[in-house]
């Protein structure tokens, strides 16, 4: 379905929460997509509707019950203990939408975190912070700690954090979720920047139409199914906005 | 309804309440019977023969009720970071501050009485059977020892329960005076300390000048007399802390600069306890302090023990002597290992007791010689009968092999033919030294007993170095066991100190772990960085207490004289102690391990 190399592909993927004998309830049901390198795609749905639940199945911070996931060519439902770790480690970058900064630790420290974890040796990993720290503009931050930085600040340093190590998928959870809107803008074009220069694979979670806008292609997800899917295509953003609304009139009817 | 919550929280914690629980209850339990030893007059007059004996005990009264205060307050802070969530929670709910505060208040003061009353009747039963176990393996008898003693529970009863009425008002004015969201985020707050390099400087340096004042005092105590420990004890506390103050931090923020801080978790590390360390000072300092102590008593408490027999055998030539030996006591001489044993033929007349020169000619009796300095040489000898004849029977060891009702009787050596003819009441006397008393002190024990009941007193007088040391033994027992006994209550409760210090940080860090496994930090990893963390903190006040201890013992030089030394073989006593450490060390580390490593699988 895809003509370039596929960096996330999900086939068939369920997960049921409750064991055999109790009141079961199927979070995902029979989920298939896929992620072609170098694009930014959002997964948008209402709460309750799976789409957290599916982003931890592609991270790896929870199994499924049924299916494939195969991120950049691994796959991730085979994997055990130490092997998720690393994987976690080198071929996924996160945002979260409460930040997840560790605030015993400066903000180059935080960023330096995944490149640590690798072992890289440290003439390298400060080259890497300061390239990073440039293209986010956080650069004059770096020395300071997460209780005196701002909300966009935060999320800016946990933005350097999840690609500082070049992963091949940059995954957000509602990363916009806790920012004023001048901040959660600013983020929103940062990532199509880092998506558009660096061609890194973006998946957004979102349940905010305005950051779905950002994205090239959506996937509706309600009761554990993908109901519908959008493509930006050649549209300005704003008219893609307005395309997203409307999708979601009928979509949540 | 909201009683049935907390209920509920608790019942959800059980694991972690157990931990506080048991930490309270042996902690008053140790309180008890310590109160119980103290508080009982019959039983300090009976024993304290050495003059310092009681005012050690009233020393040991005091530490302990100010390390109780300290050790609460932690357990207390340990129990409120358990719960603030809930609390707040309950607020959130719509419960009245009145309400919750309610609430606080009687589970601290439940919780302190049921380990307050748990803690007595333990302490009562430790009091009955560990005491009487620990005085038997010291082979110590101490008088008026009886395990229900109502002062002491009194004692014991009111200074807990005030303390945990205390802790509840505290925890009642903390709880209603923070706002609900700080409660339900009660997630610590980094402050960053500052590094200010001039104060750190004269810091440290005042630190290490009250530190040399301190490790002074100590050695100076035959001159300061009375005030050496308590000029010890604040010059040291002051200079420990401002030492910790000082230097800590520098060196972390310099070990945060090095290419070592950015391999894997190792900055991760230092920055925990860059914030950590700030907040725990003072609690490493009361901690290394309290290390200091009870490895100072136990290490006293087991120099005594040990170094006895050495004292011991300076005080005579041979172990023990036994007259006209009867089958019964053979067959106990028979179990002695020994090193040398002689068998002489008295026969006493008059004033004069007559031995017969070819015995000694065969067995000749080994003598002490002491060197200028007044100690005595390392080496026994012994003299052949002609030197013996002229200067040996003026041996104090020797004229005590016969002992009469108007003392020694004077000795004489005859040549074997005169003394076949002389007249006289025949007694025949076997001395024995042994190689190691430690090795052999059941027998002794029972042929003294057999040997006092046949010659009564002041005959009794004569049986040798086994005498001494058993005199030796009532006299310095009691500290003996004081030493011990502190010890281990010192150990127990710093030990329970730092572990709840050290677990009431847990709840906040379950998140930063938690952080680091989304971003996908392996497990060992985490559990190493853990180790290492818990180490650090425990190995901080466990290195200054050794230091204080190698100064602090100088002090029990004038108790422990020549051939006596505090220092002698304190290698065994501080790996047994640090044995003991390193085990409360792994307890903490698996408590935290529970608490703060992530689930493997989300919710």
């Amino acid at each position: 379905m895809t003509t370039a190399t596929t960096v996330v592909d999900v086939h068939g993927l369920e997960k049921t929460y409750g064991k055999a004998n109790e009141r079961q309830y199927k979070a995902l049901k029979d989920i298939n997509f896929s992620v072609a390198e170098g694009e930014f795609v959002g997964i948008m749905g209402a709460s309750g509707s799976g789409k957290t639940t599916l982003l931890n199945m592609l991270s790896t911070l929870d199994t499924p019950t049924k299916g494939d996931v195969i991120v950049n060519g691994h796959d991730v439902t085979k994997m055990r203990g130490n092997q998720l770790a690393d994987f976690r480690a080198q071929e996924v970058g996160f945002i979260f939408q409460d930040f997840n900064l560790l605030e015993s630790l400066t903000a180059e420290e935080n960023i330096g975190l995944p490149l640590a974890l690798k072992g890289t040796a440290s003439k390298i990993m400060d080259q890497a912070i300061h390239e990073v720290a440039e293209t986010l503009s956080i650069a004059d931050l770096l020395q300071k700690y997460p209780a005196e930085l701002s909300g966009g600040q935060k999320q800016r340093v946990a933005a350097a954090r999840a690609i500082v190590h070049h992963p091949s998928i940059l995954m957000g959870d509602e990363p916009t979720g806790a920012l004023d809107s001048t901040s959660a803008r600013e983020l929103l074009d940062l990532l199509t920047t880092i998506n558009q220069k660096q061609a890194m694979s973006v998946l957004l979670v979102t349940h905010d139409p305005f950051s779905a806008s950002f994205c090239q292609r959506i996937l509706f997800i309600k009761d554990g199914q993908i109901g519908s899917e959008l493509k930006r295509g050649s549209q300005d953003r704003a008219a893609f906005y307005q395309q997203i609304l409307n999708e979601l009139g009928t979509f949540n009817e | 309804m909201l009683g049935k919550l907390a209920l509920a929280g608790i019942k959800n914690r059980r694991r972690d309440y157990l931990v506080l629980l048991a930490g309270l209850t042996m902690s008053a339990a140790i309180f008890y019977m310590f109160a119980n030893l103290a508080t009982n007059r019959a039983f300090i007059k009976a024993n304290a023969v050495v003059s310092q004996a009681s005012l050690i005990f009233g020393f040991g009264a005091v530490l302990l009720i100010l390390i109780t205060v300290v050790y609460i307050m932690y357990a207390n802070s340990f129990l409120l970071s358990m719960r603030q969530h809930d609390y707040g929670l309950f607020m959130m709910l719509g419960a009245t501050r009145k309400r919750v505060g309610e609430l606080v208040f009687l589970e601290t003061l439940i919780l302190g009485t049921i380990a307050t009353a748990i803690g007595i009747v333990l302490g009562l039963l430790m009091s009955k059977f560990l005491v009487g176990f620990l005085l038997n393996m010291l082979g110590l008898h101490l008088a008026h020892l009886s395990a229900f003693y109502v002062p002491a529970i009194i004692a014991t009863a009111v200074l807990y329960v005030g303390l945990f009425i205390l802790a509840s008002l505290f925890n009642l004015i903390r709880l209603t005076r923070t706002t609900v969201l700080k409660l339900l985020h009660s997630d610590e707050q980094a402050n960053q300390p500052k590094v200010k390099p001039f104060r750190q400087l004269i810091q440290g340096t005042l630190g290490i000048i009250f530190l040399a004042i301190g490790y002074w005092a100590l050695a100076a105590i035959t001159t300061l007399q009375m005030t050496a420990i308590p000029l010890a004890l604040v010059t040291i506390t002051l200079g420990t802390y401002l030492l910790f103050r000082a230097t800590i931090l520098v060196i972390i923020r310099g070990l945060r600069r090095t290419a070592w801080a950015k391999k894997h978790l190792n900055g991760f590390l230092l920055g925990q306890l860059n914030f950590r360390v700030h907040n725990y000072t003072r609690m490493l300092t009361i901690v290394s302090l309290l290390f200091a102590m009870a490895l100072g008593a136990i290490t006293v408490g087991s120099g005594y023990h040990r170094q006895l027999p050495m004292m011991a055998k300076t005080i005579g030539t041979y172990t023990i002597a036994v007259h006209d030996k009867t089958p019964a006591e053979q067959k106990l001489m028979d179990q002695l290992h020994v090193a040398y044993t002689a068998t002489y033929t008295q026969k006493r007349q008059g004033k004069a007791v007559y031995y017969n020169g070819d015995e000694i000619a065969k067995q000749p009796v080994e003598q002490q010689r002491y060197k200028k300095s007044g100690q005595p040489e390392a080496h026994l000898y012994t003299q052949s009968l002609k030197d013996f004849k002229k200067s040996g029977t003026q041996d104090m060891d020797f004229m005590a092999l016969a002992l009469g009702k108007i003392g020694a009787y004077t000795p004489k050596i005859l040549s074997a033919e005169q003394f076949a003819k002389q007249t006289g009441k025949t007694v025949t006397v076997t001395t024995i030294r042994v190689k190691d008393l430690q090795q052999d002190l059941k027998p002794l024990k029972q042929l003294n007993k057999l040997e006092n009941k046949r010659f009564a007193a002041p005959a009794s007088m004569t049986v040798g170095s086994y005498q001494g040391y058993e005199m030796m033994n009532g006299f310095f027992g009691g500290l003996e066991f004081m030493g011990y006994f502190l010890g281990i209550a010192f150990l127990a409760m710093l030990a329970s100190c730092l572990m709840f210090k050290i677990l009431s940080g847990a709840p906040g860090d379950q998140r930063r772990y938690r952080m680091l496994y989304k971003v996908g930090v392996r497990q060992n990893l985490m559990r190493w960085g853990i180790a290492k963390e818990i180490g650090i903190l425990f190995l901080i006040p466990g290195i200054m207490g050794v230091i204080d201890v190698l100064f602090g013992l100088q002090m029990f030089k004038p108790l422990m004289g020549a051939p006596m030394s505090p220092y002698l073989g304190i290698g065994s006593t501080f790996l047994i102690f640090i044995g003991l450490y390193v085990i409360y060390y792994l307890i903490t580390l698996a408590l935290y391990w529970r608490i703060v490593l992530p689930k493997t699988t989300t919710d």
